[in-house]
């Protein structure tokens, strides 16, 4: 019986608007508890939820950004249920008209590019936060403190089709749909702090069947790697189960970060009834071609796009992928030192290699003020006309991020220039024979290897300055001799 | 002369004209709660040493000419379930009995601009549920004209505080007649604006789309000054609309129609007579008077008592001892919040929730809610149909006078049958008044309702106001003395 | 219209502990009003829309500046609580 996944996500995006989405207290990031509040966003008696604009606005261009059809005349519904961290024991949201339906997202996985498919969009207001005191796990805390700050945050709900089937899908989708919210600029995209959170839902069933399997529902992943690992987890486990005959439950589990497993929720005894019905607080959203418009404006190169422009100046999908997904400082500098050396390779490596490395073992978040557009393209041409080595160019590097200076000048005060005199070099050759002796005797009888040693002790004389590749060319034929 | 029998823009000339101070009015007005409390329990709280103070400000105003309006230096009664800051809003409930609300409604905030003075807040039924006041967890609220006799409700306390003159004039809360019944059983005018003119922030929500705060006043004219102080768009109301008034014709040119549906079976002789007698007044006028057929009003109580719980069992899930109010302890947050709304509300509060709750759940929605709502939307176009060629809506406010404590309180149904005539004003949005014409031979309180379409409130109130000059009902309570 | 319901459902539902009493004496009420609320199933409707939002004056939502407005201080939002520590509200252990 082969088996085949299939996988839906639900992504909940915080909106990085001023403030909350039915009243004007400010949008904070804070420790100190319940100090951006009012009677909204509390739940006090009389209070009345007031939309808005911004939040609206950024939830349709997110919507529009991914294709979406544009509900232009919305509502907003009461979902009900009981819990602590929600005031009124209602969320605001949209059931049946939301902002956006039926959009798609395309997702890069290597050299191959994919299209996931996207439901439904639309907004709602977060929750406030509980902390369970005790050990820190649920079933033996001892009380719950709650913060209520985040309640009320503009949040927005997307939910694709049932159409992932592999863990390695998923994560390629949020990655994507997180840079999106990024470049929209609507979100800061920082999964450690919540602006995104996902859950999935997970069924196996026979390839040739035509109806899907049981749906899990899977919570608790708060960051990629474990979302890829509970999906593997979970799609094993079901499929375990279906090859033993045992049936899958229609259940939420949580995913277990330490034990690496998902496991059953202590859930409520039967399904939800959210008894969904407009709020009668929120007349109809109307939302006219004019405001569409206005707010297509506001549309930037999408990733997508900037991928496809990557591409033409010579880069891999994989390597546009990677640059679509970088910092905005990152793909700017990329576009300055193409447009000056025109070689995609070069610029590419260079950047997502050397430079990022060196600055993240430096520990250099940003770029130093007076590093100048031009200092990448310098060390590039200097590598091209043999003036430097990689070695040298490495050395260069590291001290321009660390001093106000230039690359050539870098290289004339560490005398990074590259010898290519063969005559010179010859020279150099010749005293390094002599200084040797033993060592040619041993090449001589036959031990090739000890070439390099030479070489080596070549570079080690000139300071790293010789053009090791002519180095040993030289060297080669004057042992010949 | 008892200057608390007055009208406010009588009692403003006696302040203008120096004849009268407001701290004298506040005295009296304050020796009439003293001598009345005691045995009509009107006030759950009365705001004396704050008024005493702000009672001599006034004096100064006056003294000096500088008033600030109509309204400076008039004691108003407050419903409890209006919010004022920095004093207890109860709702007559035991959820809220040692809640005390850091804000204050709109409503609170317009009439403080105007320096009026507040007598304190009064009793109603419990979150507004109930015709009679006998619903509040604090005790009932006597009729001032025979303390065997209910005053109506929910807004009884504030009904029965204007009858026993322990403030000049008061606000209410109308969902299904919650103003216009007291009213009538009080012998008052009272006043429904249309949906929308005046601000629900602030006023603690029972059903979102049909509740409206007004005036019960003496006069016509009383009312006129508090809706013009009170009304107006709220940007923190998404509900509240532009207070923009049309003008229909209140002289002879208008055409008035009375309702044959409230005019039949279960309406008691006694208030079908006041209605002819109105009409009779009318037609010796010169009035046009039809016989009108809106069928669908007979289906009001049916649609109402869905529409209404359904809102309510959402408005009031917020009420849970997690942030304020009552807390019942439990070993869980659930069974906290089920332990505390079980203990904290009382049966007919309990009665709507579930009713509501049952209406909107899984597999009942369609049936219930969902049709209901369809059926509010033909009574309004039925409305807007008939007021193309009708321009005023004459009814019984009530199918009977007041009834006497503990006679409706087994049977519920029997409780609701008497919102019939009230009713169809809040589904429909529409304006409505209660203008008090005459005795019952229980020498109980009689009135007639009136109303007209949406936004022609003051058209509305002045076609009252000549209806009131010529039946000069001129009762005042003593029943308590 | 069925008008079966189990009064225990919704009381869940509606997170209120009912005693044995109220749910005999609510289920009873519960049963007379629906039993009135019945009517409703004759009605023969004319709209035939899906359900829309019932604003008496039809008013569009207006969508407001995304600027702050200073509310509640942290000693106000918190001065009703039945329980506090450290500036959090404190309620008995939640489940998830």
């Amino acid at each position: 019986m082969s088996l085949k996944p299939t996988i839906g996500i639900e992504t909940h995006i915080e909106l990085n608007t001023n403030t909350k989405m039915f009243c004007r207290c400010a949008v904070v990031d804070t420790d100190e508890p319940n100090i951006s509040l009012c009677p909204t966003c509390i739940g006090l008696p009389g209070a009345l939820p007031v939309p808005n604009k911004k939040a609206i606005e950024f939830i349709t261009l997110l919507a529009l950004s991914t294709g979406c059809e544009i509900t232009s005349k919305g509502m907003f519904h009461r979902k009900n249920y009981f819990y602590p961290d929600l005031p009124k024991n209602y969320q605001i949201s949209q059931f049946d008209l939301p902002v956006g339906l039926n959009g798609e997202l395309e997702i890069v996985i290597d050299e191959n590019k994919d299209y996931i498919q996207i439901e439904r969009v639309h907004m709602e207001e977060d929750t406030g936060k509980s902390s369970h005191s005790g050990s820190g796990r649920i079933e033996s805390a001892t009380s719950t403190a709650l913060d209520f700050n985040r309640s009320g945050v503009p949040l927005v709900e997307i939910v694709t089709k049932p159409v992932i089937s592999s863990s390695k899908q998923a994560v390629a989708y949020i990655e994507e749909l997180r840079q999106l919210s990024i470049d929209l600029n609507i979100s800061e995209g920082r999964l450690e702090k919540g602006n995104l959170r996902f859950d999935a839902n997970i069924s196996v069933a026979s390839e040739d069947s035509t109806e899907l399997g049981t749906k899990v529902e899977i919570k608790n992943m708060n960051s990629l790697r474990s979302l890829e690992r509970a999906i593997d987890y979970e799609i094993e486990r079901q499929t375990k189960a279906l090859e033993e005959g045992i049936e899958i439950v229609q259940e939420t589990r949580h995913w277990d970060e330490n034990k690496e497993i998902t496991s059953t929720m202590r859930s409520k005894e039967g399904s939800a009834d959210y008894r969904y019905f407009s709020d009668p607080d929120l007349p109809n959203m109307f939302l006219s071609e004019e405001f569409i418009k206005e707010v297509e404006t506001l549309m930037p190169l999408l990733p997508k796009a900037q991928r496809e422009e990557l591409m033409t100046t010579g880069l891999s999908l994989s390597q546009s992928n990677i640059l679509s997904k970088s910092d905005e400082w990152i793909k700017k500098l990329y576009v300055k030192v193409f447009d000056q050396t025109k070689d995609s390779v070069a610029s590419y490596n260079w950047i997502t290699g050397e430079l990022q490395g060196q600055m993240r073992k430096a520990n250099i978040e940003v770029l130093p003020e007076w590093f100048n557009d031009d200092y990448l393209p310098e060390i590039i041409e200097l590598i091209k006309s043999d003036k430097i080595s990689f070695t040298s160019a490495k050395i260069i590097l590291t001290e321009i991020l660390t001093t106000n200076t230039t690359p050539s000048k870098v290289a004339e005060q560490k005398n990074l220039f590259q010898e290519n005199d063969s005559e010179k070099i010859s020279e150099m050759i010749n005293q390094i024979i002599q200084e040797n002796q033993d060592i040619v005797d041993r090449i001589k009888s036959g031990e090739d290897k000890l070439v390099g040693f030479l070489v080596g002790q070549l570079m080690k004389q000139s300071n790293g300055s010789v053009n090791p590749g002519m180095a040993k060319e030289l060297l080669l034929k004057e042992l010949e001799d | 002369m008892d200057a608390s029998n007055l009208s406010i823009r009588e009692i403003n000339s006696l302040f203008t004209k120096k004849e009268l101070k407001p701290s004298e009015l506040y005295s009296k007005v304050f020796e009439n709660s003293a001598n009345s409390e005691a045995a009509l329990h009107a006030h759950l709280t009365l705001f004396e040493e704050e008024n005493i103070k702000k009672a001599a400000e006034s004096d100064k105003r006056f003294s000096n000419g500088e008033s600030a309006g109509l309204l400076d230096g008039i004691p108003i009664a407050i419903k409890d379930n209006i919010n004022i800051k920095n004093y207890k809003t109860t709702c007559s409930s035991k959820m809220l009995s040692n809640y005390t609300s850091p804000y204050d409604a709109t409503v609170i905030e317009k009439l403080k601009e105007q320096n009026t003075l507040f007598t304190g807040k009064t009793n109603l039924d419990e979150f507004a549920m109930g015709s009679s006041t006998e619903n509040s967890a604090f005790g009932l609220t006597k009729n001032p004209w025979n303390t065997d006799y209910v005053p109506g409700g929910s807004s009884g306390g504030s009904a029965a505080s204007v009858g026993a003159r322990s403030s000049i004039a008061a606000l209410g809360s109308d969902t299904g007649g919650s103003i216009r019944q007291p009213a009538s059983f009080c012998g008052l005018v009272g006043f429904k604006p249309t949906y929308g003119t005046v601000s629900r922030f602030g006023l603690v929500a029972f059903a979102s789309s049909l509740d409206q705060i007004g005036p019960i006043t003496k006069t016509v004219d009383d009312s006129r000054i508090i809706f013009s102080s009170i009304s107006g768009e709220d940007s923190r109301d998404a509900t509240s609309v532009i207070n923009n008034q049309l003008d229909i014709p209140s002289d002879n040119t208008a055409t008035i129609g009375v309702i044959k549906e409230l005019m039949e079976d279960g309406i008691s002789d006694e208030a079908k007579n006041e209605v002819n007698k109105v009409v009779e007044i009318l037609k010796s006028k010169g009035y046009k008077v039809k016989e009108i057929s809106i069928p669908i009003i007979k289906l009001s109580i049916s649609i109402y008592y869905l529409i209404a719980p359904a809102e309510c069992s959402a408005n009031l899930a917020r009420f849970d001892g997690v942030r304020y109010g009552l807390r019942v302890d439990g070993n869980t947050s659930y069974e906290m919040m089920e332990n505390t709304r079980a203990e904290g509300f009382g049966a007919e509060v309990k009665r709507r929730i579930l009713l509501g709750t049952y209406a909107l759940s899984a597999g009942y929605y369609d049936e219930y809610y969902g049709k209901a709502l369809q059926a509010r939307k033909e009574m309004i176009d039925e409305f807007a149909k008939t007021f193309k060629d009708i321009d005023y809506l004459i009814s019984p406010t009530t199918p009977t006078q007041a009834f006497k404590s503990g006679e409706k309180t087994s049977n519920p149904l029997e409780m609701y049958m008497s919102d019939l005539c009230t009713i169809p004003a809040n589904l429909a949005g529409l304006p409505a008044i209660s203008i008090p014409t005459g005795l019952s031979k229980d020498q109980l309180p009689l009135g007639v309702q009136v109303m007209s379409k949406p936004l022609s409130d003051n058209s509305l109130l002045d076609f009252s106001e000549i209806i009131e000059n010529e039946v000069q009902f001129d009762g005042q309570p003593k029943g308590w003395l | 219209m069925s008008n079966e319901f189990n009064i225990e459902n919704i009381a869940k539902l509606a997170s209120i502990n009912l005693s044995e009493e109220e749910q005999d004496s609510l289920s009873n009420d519960l049963s007379i009003i629906l039993e009135h609320v019945n009517a409703l199933s004759d009605l023969k409707l004319n709209s035939q829309q899906q359900e829309i939002f019932i604003h008496p004056l039809e008013k569009e939502l207006e969508l407001q500046e995304d600027e702050v407005v200073e509310s509640l201080t942290h000693d106000e939002a918190i001065s009703n609580a039945p329980e506090s520590k450290d500036g959090k509200f404190v309620v008995p252990p939640s489940m998830e």
